[in-house]
C-alpha cells in the first residue's frame, strides 16, 4: 500500500514535471516581452531618466506623476493628445454599435449570409498603415477622392480637411468602424446566435415589438459580447498608433498628436523617457484595471447563465 | 362564427409574412449598398495608385489615360513629380553619371545637350504619367528584400506561434492544478494590457538582449541584421490570449481514453503529445493562424523600431517615402496596395477560415 502511494506520488510529480517542460519555453518569452517590462519601466518613473542610453539618471520622486499636468512645455501638448485621444475613443466606440452591432443585428434578421460576411469582413485585412494612408486618400483637402466625388454630387459644399482636427476627429473613428465592423459584427452575431430561440419565438408570440424584443430580450442576454466589444475598443483605441504615423503624427502634424504618438516620441525622440513613460503607466493602469473588471464581470456572467 | 376566425387569423398571417417578406428584401438591400460602400476604398485606392501628382486634384473613378511626356518638362521638376532616382535615369538614357544637370533645363536641352533622339526621352516619361509609383516601387532596390523580410518574418512567426502554443495547450490542458490556472490566467491578462504601456521598457529589454550578441555593434553586419529580425520573430511568438485559449481548449477535448489507451500501450507523455495530440491540430492551427495572420503581416510598429532602414520590412519602407518636407503620395498609396494584395488573396482562398475563426474568436472572446 504505502509502495502504491509513493509511486503514485512520484508520477504526479513526474507530471507536473513534464507539464512545465512544455508551458516554459513560451512562458519565458511571454514573461520577458509582456510582463517583465511593467516592472523594469516601474523603478524608472521615479528618475530623470532622459533617454535609453542615459546612465546619469537621478532619484526625483513623484515630479514626474505631475509633470504632466503642470509644466508649461509638456501639458501644452499632453493635454490636447489626452483630449484627442479621450474624443477618438469615445466616437470609435460609437462606431462598434453603429457598424458592428447594426450589421449583426441585422444578418441576424435575414439569416447568416458568408458572401456579405467576407465583403464586411475584408477591411481586417488593412493595417493600421494602410488605413492612416487611405484616410488621407478619401479626405485630403484638395486631392481626397470621396472630397472630389461628394463635392460633385453636391452632397457636401466645402471639403473635409484630414489635416484639421475635425478631420480626423470625423474621419479616423468612421474609417476604423469601418475596418472592425466584421470584427464587432462576428462579436455581436455571436451572442445573438447563442440565445435560446424559445425566448425570441416567445415574445413574438406575445406581440411585442422588435424593439421591445430588443432591450428586454436580445440585449440582456448579449452581455457578454458587449464587454467583448467594450474591452477591445477600449484597449484599441488607446493603442492606435500606425494609423498617426501615417497622418504625419510623427512629422508635426500636430492634430495627429494623440496619447500614443506623445509617449512613442518622449521615449525615443525627445529625450523625455522617464515622463512619457510616467504618463504611459498613469493612463494604461486605469485602463487595465477597467479591461481586468470588465473581464470579471463577462465571466461572472458566464457562470451564471 | 368559427369559419369567421380562421379567415381572420389567415388574413393576420399572409399579412405578417408579408411584411416580414419586406423587411428582408429591405436588409438585403442595404447589405448589397454596404458591400459597395466597403469596396470602394478598396477601388478608390487601386485608381489611386494610377494618378500622378499632377492629376491629383481631379476626381478619378478609373485609371487616367497615360499622357505624352512634353519635351518642356525641367529636369528638376521631373524629379520632384515623379520620384525618380536620377542616377538610375541617366544610366537609362545614357547619360554619363558625371555629366552634371541644371534643374531648370528641359528635356528638350537634354537631349539636344547629350544627343539622345527626342522620341526617346519622349517615349521614357511617358509611362511616368500614369505608372510614376509602379515604376518607383518596384525598381527601389530596397523594394524586393523589403518584401522577402516580410513573408519572412511572417511565416516563421506563423510557425513559431504555433509551436510554442501547442506546447503551451498542452501543458495546461485540462486545468486540472493550480499551477496551470495561474498560468493560464496570466496568459488570458495580456489581452487587457495595453501595449503602449510597456512599450517603453519592452525596448529597453530588447536591446539589452541584443546587445549582448556579438557583432550587433556593427552596422549593416549579417549578425546585426539578423538579429534585429529574431528579435521582431520572438515578439510576434511570445504568445498571447489567443493561442492560449485555443489550444488549451481545444486539446482538453481530446478524450480522455485516447489519453489512456496510449499510456497501456506504454507510450510516455511525448510520444503522447507526437503521435496523439500533434496530427489533431489541424483545425485550431488553421483557426489560430487566420486570426493572427493579418496582425503579423501589417505589424508596424515592431519594424519600424527595432530593424535599421537598410534591414527594414514592407511597411516601414512604404512609410519611409513620406517625409517632413516631400511627400511622395502615389507611391505611398502603390506601397499600400501592394502590402494588402497578398494577404486579399489569401483571405479570398480561405475566407470560410476566416469567418470561421472570427465567429470562434468572439465567442472565447
Amino acid at each position: 500500500m504505502e509502495n502504491i502511494k509513493k509511486y503514485l506520488d512520484r508520477r504526479a510529480t513526474r507530471r507536473i514535471l513534464i507539464d512545465w517542460a512544455f508551458i516554459l519555453p513560451q512562458l519565458i518569452l511571454f514573461v520577458s516581452l509582456t510582463i517583465l517590462p511593467f516592472f523594469i519601466g516601474l523603478p524608472m518613473v521615479f528618475t530623470d531618466r532622459l533617454s535609453f542610453v542615459d546612465k546619469e539618471a537621478e532619484y526625483v520622486g513623484l515630479d514626474n506623476f505631475t509633470k504632466a499636468f503642470t509644466e508649461p512645455g509638456i501639458k501644452d501638448e499632453v493635454l490636447p493628445a489626452l483630449a484627442r485621444t479621450a474624443r477618438f475613443t469615445l466616437l470609435n466606440y460609437a462606431m462598434v454599435y453603429i457598424f458592428g452591432l447594426t450589421l449583426a443585428l441585422l444578418m441576424y434578421e435575414v439569416g447568416f449570409k458568408g458572401g456579405f460576411f467576407t465583403v464586411i469582413y475584408l477591411p481586417m485585412m488593412l493595417s493600421g498603415l494602410a488605413i492612416g494612408f487611405i484616410a488621407s486618400m478619401l479626405f485630403s483637402r484638395s486631392t481626397g477622392t470621396a472630397n472630389l466625388l461628394l463635392l460633385q454630387l453636391g452632397l457636401i459644399d466645402k471639403p473635409i480637411d484630414i489635416k484639421a482636427a475635425s478631420g480626423i476627429d470625423f474621419v479616423l473613428p468612421l474609417l476604423s468602424g469601418w475596418r472592425y465592423a466584421g470584427f464587432n459584427m462576428a462579436i455581436f452575431l455571436a451572442g445573438l446566435l447563442s440565445i435560446p430561440t424559445d425566448t425570441i419565438e416567445a415574445a413574438v408570440v406575445d406581440g411585442a415589438s422588435y424593439l421591445e424584443r430588443l432591450i428586454h430580450v436580445y440585449f440582456p442576454q448579449m452581455v457578454g459580447s458587449f464587454i467583448i466589444a467594450t474591452i477591445f475598443c477600449l484597449i484599441g483605441s488607446f493603442n492606435i498608433f500606425d494609423e498617426l504615423v501615417a497622418l504625419g503624427g510623427l512629422y508635426g502634424n500636430q492634430e495627429a498628436s494623440f496619447l500614443s504618438i506623445i509617449f512613442f516620441t518622449y521615449g525615443f525622440q525627445r529625450g523625455r523617457l522617464a515622463v512619457g513613460l510616467t504618463m504611459a503607466l498613469q493612463l494604461g493602469i486605469p485602463l487595465f484595471a477597467i479591461g481586468l473588471l470588465l473581464h470579471r464581470i463577462r465571466q461572472r456572467f458566464q457562470y451564471e447563465t | 362564427m368559427q369559419k369567421n376566425t380562421k379567415v381572420s387569423k389567415g388574413g393576420l398571417v399572409t399579412r405578417f409574412s408579408r411584411q416580414k417578406r419586406i423587411s428582408k428584401v429591405l436588409i438585403i438591400t442595404f447589405f448589397i449598398v454596404y458591400t459597395l460602400f466597403t469596396l470602394f476604398p478598396f477601388y478608390a485606392l487601386f485608381v489611386r495608385t494610377f494618378v500622378g501628382t499632377k492629376h491629383s486634384t481631379d476626381l478619378w473613378l478609373s485609371p487616367p489615360p497615360m499622357e505624352e511626356a512634353s519635351l518642356q518638362y525641367q529636369w528638376g521638376n521631373l524629379s520632384v513629380f515623379y520620384n525618380l532616382d536620377l542616377d538610375k535615369v541617366k544610366a537609362d538614357l545614357g547619360i554619363p553619371d558625371d555629366a552634371y544637370i541644371q534643374p531648370r533645363w528641359s528635356l528638350e536641352r537634354i537631349a539636344k545637350e547629350f544627343n539622345i533622339p527626342e522620341q526617346k526621352i519622349k517615349d521614357y516619361f511617358t509611362p511616368y504619367s500614369v505608372y510614376s509609383g509602379w515604376i518607383v516601387l518596384l525598381s527601389d532596390s530596397r523594394f524586393w528584400p523589403a518584401l522577402l523580410r516580410t513573408i519572412l518574418v511572417t511565416v516563421i512567426s506563423l510557425m513559431g506561434l504555433n509551436f510554442l502554443s501547442i506546447l503551451t495547450g498542452f501543458g495546461l490542458a485540462g486545468l486540472r492544478r493550480k499551477d496551470q490556472v495561474i498560468v493560464f490566467n496570466l496568459y488570458l491578462l495580456s489581452a487587457v494590457i495595453p501595449l503602449m504601456m510597456i512599450l517603453l521598457p519592452q525596448y529597453v529589454i530588447v536591446q539589452w538582449v541584443l546587445n549582448l550578441i556579438p557583432g550587433y555593434d556593427v552596422s549593416g553586419s549579417s549578425a546585426r541584421n539578423l538579429s534585429q529580425l529574431v528579435a521582431i520573430i520572438l515578439l510576434h511568438v511570445k504568445g498571447g490570449a489567443l493561442g492560449t485559449m485555443i489550444y488549451t481548449g481545444y486539446i482538453s477535448t481530446i478524450p480522455k481514453d485516447l489519453e489512456d489507451a496510449a499510456e497501456v500501450d506504454g507510450a510516455n507523455r511525448l510520444q503522447y503529445f507526437r503521435y496523439i495530440v500533434l496530427p489533431n491540430m489541424k483545425i485550431p492551427m488553421a483557426t489560430l493562424t487566420v486570426m493572427v495572420l493579418p496582425s503579423l503581416w501589417n505589424d508596424f510598429m515592431g519594424p519600424y523600431i527595432y530593424l535599421d532602414t537598410n534591414n527594414t520590412t514592407l511597411l516601414p519602407l512604404i512609410q519611409s517615402y513620406t517625409g517632413t518636407y516631400t511627400t511622395n503620395y502615389q507611391v505611398s498609396y502603390t506601397g499600400i496596395f501592394i502590402s494588402v494584395i497578398p494577404l486579399v488573396i489569401i483571405y479570398i482562398l480561405f475566407r470560410n477560415w476566416f469567418i470561421r475563426g472570427a465567429m470562434s474568436g468572439a465567442v472565447k472572446g
